[in-house]
């Protein structure tokens, strides 16, 4: 825990100046650009031209630091693009497109039509919606949240990120998480198979000591299948018309692949069976399951038609202890979750308006003047506090006295923040260090009165 | 006395709290109310021990005060909730023990300064195995109604896919009420039946007659064909789900109107009535 704070490996400390040739001061006028595209903006052949998921052309840093620019993220996914870029004057933007075109080895002006550029507040908001999911195809699924995560390592790695940055991210990452606990936009299932799990969750509550048996072999109960797996299932049989099929897919499930004539023998073991065959005809129907319940002593049994025509007899259903969900079925699910999806994206956009402008606060308070403002008053506010018990503890004193005092405690305050104040003065003229000194300062005075979590950047002390 | 009467008001207050809180939190789905009326019911439950330990000293088992039958009733409860809570995890059955538990504690008030002379003969030993082994029976089946109850509801919406609202969605798997139906019919059979014999020796060797077509014993020996057939049909035929679920509340009802309805309305040996 204790360590050197010059060796610490911190994400904000500065680029060694070599690779930063700038000339100009950078602080005050900086402004956050987020220049993007995504799945409304470009059709997939155009995300596909101009992706930046390519490993190489990001090892080299799409868009370089330096020129204006001082810190740059850029999240690429099948289904957006997004580059966070900080840096002062209105040139940002053109930049940094034509940066992202020359790296794919396309033209400028191909690319201007599908882009969306965002500045202050609004690219704060935008990232924001990205992170908790509210901009993505699919409301609240949670794999762009790591995307980012990893984005942002990445640019740390390339020492791209400052004061800025660091901490947009890092409020991203909180927003997130703020919305994902606070409102249930990500709580329900919205893909058929994974609400057929979420079902069976219902039914069966833990699922490792459960079977489940896939009655023909279609794409869609594959993916059911693999869901169960995931959420831990403890065997996976398969019984298809063709033996050599099911093998196939028995195997791949680490499963046990049954004979399609032993389906009524066996099915005595299952408790969730995914049917999904091409036949006409019903091939399960009330009365041969009556006969399998009795085998199994009446434990649930779960089952799942995604077969169009159905496979499964729906009286099955008015058996006890026997729950049969068929397709359209499963599609309301979904449907009722994507609208209570829809409900709490309002509640999280709020959350997200909300914290946008605290940053937007935070950001125009990075400054000399706010800051020694908000460093003095914080002193002035803990001296009156405490004057004021010591005066409730003493009791009444004559005026003289508390002048005395007053004054005592103004030339401390003054006194105590006269060295940092100089030295912020001081450091503040320097290039580079002026954005990351006052932030410092208003981390180590909490003069954001942010709530540190106890565990933040436990991850940082571990590898000290 | 007085003391006595304090620690009663406070055990109330804990568990209406509790039950408030236990509501409040399912309804509301908030998880720190849950936690707090578990603490509140089990402070409550603390307490309701101390007072059951101070109002028998001096006392012996064959002479006491009608209240106590209901305050050790409404005890035996959350002793059975805790168990189950503890072995199963299920909170929400918390909303059937701590108001349960609270309306035997009130209604022991009806009772006070009456008091109940048992039969001399081996009270001490025959307290325990009639009067404890048919609470604790009572108090199990409290769990699989309120759990039975709750099957069914969610039974209800699964088989008619009725969209699950955030209450539904906070409520345990299925299997789990199930658990809780097993646990009660599989331990309170055997006490019940143990409580039940135990009754009859206990008539027979203080009255020097098994039966004597009291009301209480006839609908007693009723609850008890029901319960042998709930347990039948669970071990051996592997019933389970819907029809244990109600089967589980017929017993818990005419229970409950076997403490309340017989004791108080009919003449009977049982009686809580004033003599």
């Amino acid at each position: 825990m204790t360590r050197n704070p010059e060796q610490a490996p911190r994400a904000t400390r500065p680029a060694d100046h070599k690779t930063h040739p700038t000339k100009h001061r950078v602080h005050m006028d900086q402004e956050i650009y987020l220049i993007g595209l995504n799945h409304r903006t470009a059709s997939v052949e155009v995300r596909e031209r101009f992706a930046l998921t390519d490993c190489t052309v990001l090892e080299q840093g799409v868009v370089p630091t330096g020129d204006g620019i001082s810190e740059v993220v850029i999240l690429s996914t099948c289904n957006r693009v997004e580059i966070m870029a900080v840096g002062n004057g209105p040139g940002v933007p053109a930049r940094v497109l034509d940066c992202w075109a020359a790296a794919r080895g396309q033209k400028h002006r191909d690319l201007e039509p599908f882009v969306y550029v965002h500045k202050g507040i609004d690219a704060v908001r935008h990232l924001f919606s990205v992170a908790s999911s509210l901009d993505s195809m699919v409301v609240g699924e949670p794999q762009i949240l790591g995307q980012l995560k990893d984005a942002y390592r990445k640019a740390v790695g390339r020492n791209a990120t400052r004061v800025v940055l660091n901490r947009l991210l890092h409020k991203a990452f909180s927003v997130a998480k703020r919305v994902r606990t606070e409102t249930a936009v990500a709580s329900s299932a919205v893909s058929i198979s994974y609400a057929a799990v979420e079902l069976a969750k219902r039914i069966f509550g833990e699922m490792s000591q459960y079977k489940a048996m896939l009655v023909g072999a279609g794409e869609m109960a594959e993916l059911a299948a693999t869901h169960l797996l995931n959420s831990g299932i403890r065997e996976i049989m398969v019984a298809n018309r063709t033996f050599e099929r099911g093998l196939q897919l028995a195997r791949q499930f680490k499963g046990e692949a049954v004979l399609f004539q032993d389906l009524f023998v066996r099915l005595a073991e299952a408790d969730i069976i995914i049917s999904s065959t091409g036949a006409h005809e019903p091939i399960i129907r009330a009365r041969d399951i009556k006969d399998v319940l009795k085998r199994r002593k009446n434990r649930p049994m779960f089952f799942i038609d995604i077969a169009v025509p159905r496979d499964i007899d729906p009286d099955v259903n008015n058996l006890d202890n026997v729950y049969l969900y068929d397709i359209d079925d499963l599609k309301e699910v979904v449907e009722e979750n994507m609208a209570q999806r829809r409900e709490e994206a309002a509640k999280a956009r709020a959350i997200v308006e909300e914290e946008a402008e605290t940053f937007a606060r935070w950001l125009k308070s990075l400054d000399l003047q706010p800051t020694i403002v908000d460093l003095l008053r914080r002193s002035e506010r803990i001296a009156q506090d405490e004057l004021a018990r010591t005066m409730k503890r003493i009791g009444p004193v004559d005026d003289a006295t508390r002048e005395a005092l007053q004054a005592m405690l103004c030339a401390i305050v003054k006194k105590v923040n006269h060295e940092p104040i100089t030295f912020l003065k001081r450091r503040f003229h320097e290039e580079e260090a002026g954005t990351r000194y006052i932030d410092i300062t208003r981390r180590m005075f909490n003069l954001d009165c942010d709530d540190v979590p106890e565990d933040a950047h436990s991850d940082r002390k571990h590898h000290a | 006395m007085s003391s006595l009467e304090l620690l009663s008001i406070a055990i109330i207050m804990l568990y209406v709290l509790g039950t408030v809180c236990i509501a409040v939190g399912l309804l509301a789905r908030r998880d720190r109310l849950k936690r707090l009326s578990q603490w509140l019911t089990l402070a409550g439950f603390a307490l309701h021990t101390v007072m059951l330990g101070l109002s028998m000293q001096g006392q012996t088992w064959q002479i006491l005060e009608k209240a106590y039958y209901f305050r050790m009733l409404s005890w035996s409860l959350l002793l059975i909730y805790f168990f189950v809570w503890w072995r199963l995890r299920l909170e929400f059955l918390g909303l059937t023990a701590s108001p349960v538990a609270l309306v035997f504690y009130v209604s022991s008030f009806m009772l006070a300064d009456v008091q109940s002379k048992l039969p001399p003969a081996m009270s001490g030993l025959f307290f325990g195995l009639h009067i404890g082994t048919l609470f604790l029976s009572f108090s199990l089946m409290t769990m699989a109604c309120g759990a039975g109850m709750l099957f069914l509801y969610m039974d209800r919406k699964l088989k008619h896919k009725t969209p699950l609202s955030g209450f539904d969605r906070d409520l345990p798997a299925l299997s789990a009420f199930d658990k809780v139906n097993h646990l009660a019919v599989m331990a309170g059979f055997p006490l019940f039946t143990l409580g039940m014999v135990s009754g009859f020796v206990w008539a027979r060797i203080a009255w020097g007659k098994v039966l004597s077509w009291d009301p209480k014993e006839i609908i007693s020996l009723v609850v008890w064909c029901m319960f042998a057939v709930l347990f039948h049909q669970r071990l051996a035929l592997g019933w389970r789900g819907r029809k244990t679920a109600v089967m589980a509340i017929w017993i818990f009802a005419v229970c409950v109107f076997s403490l309340l309805g017989v004791n108080f309305l009919m003449t009977t040996h049982h009686s809580f009535n004033p003599q």
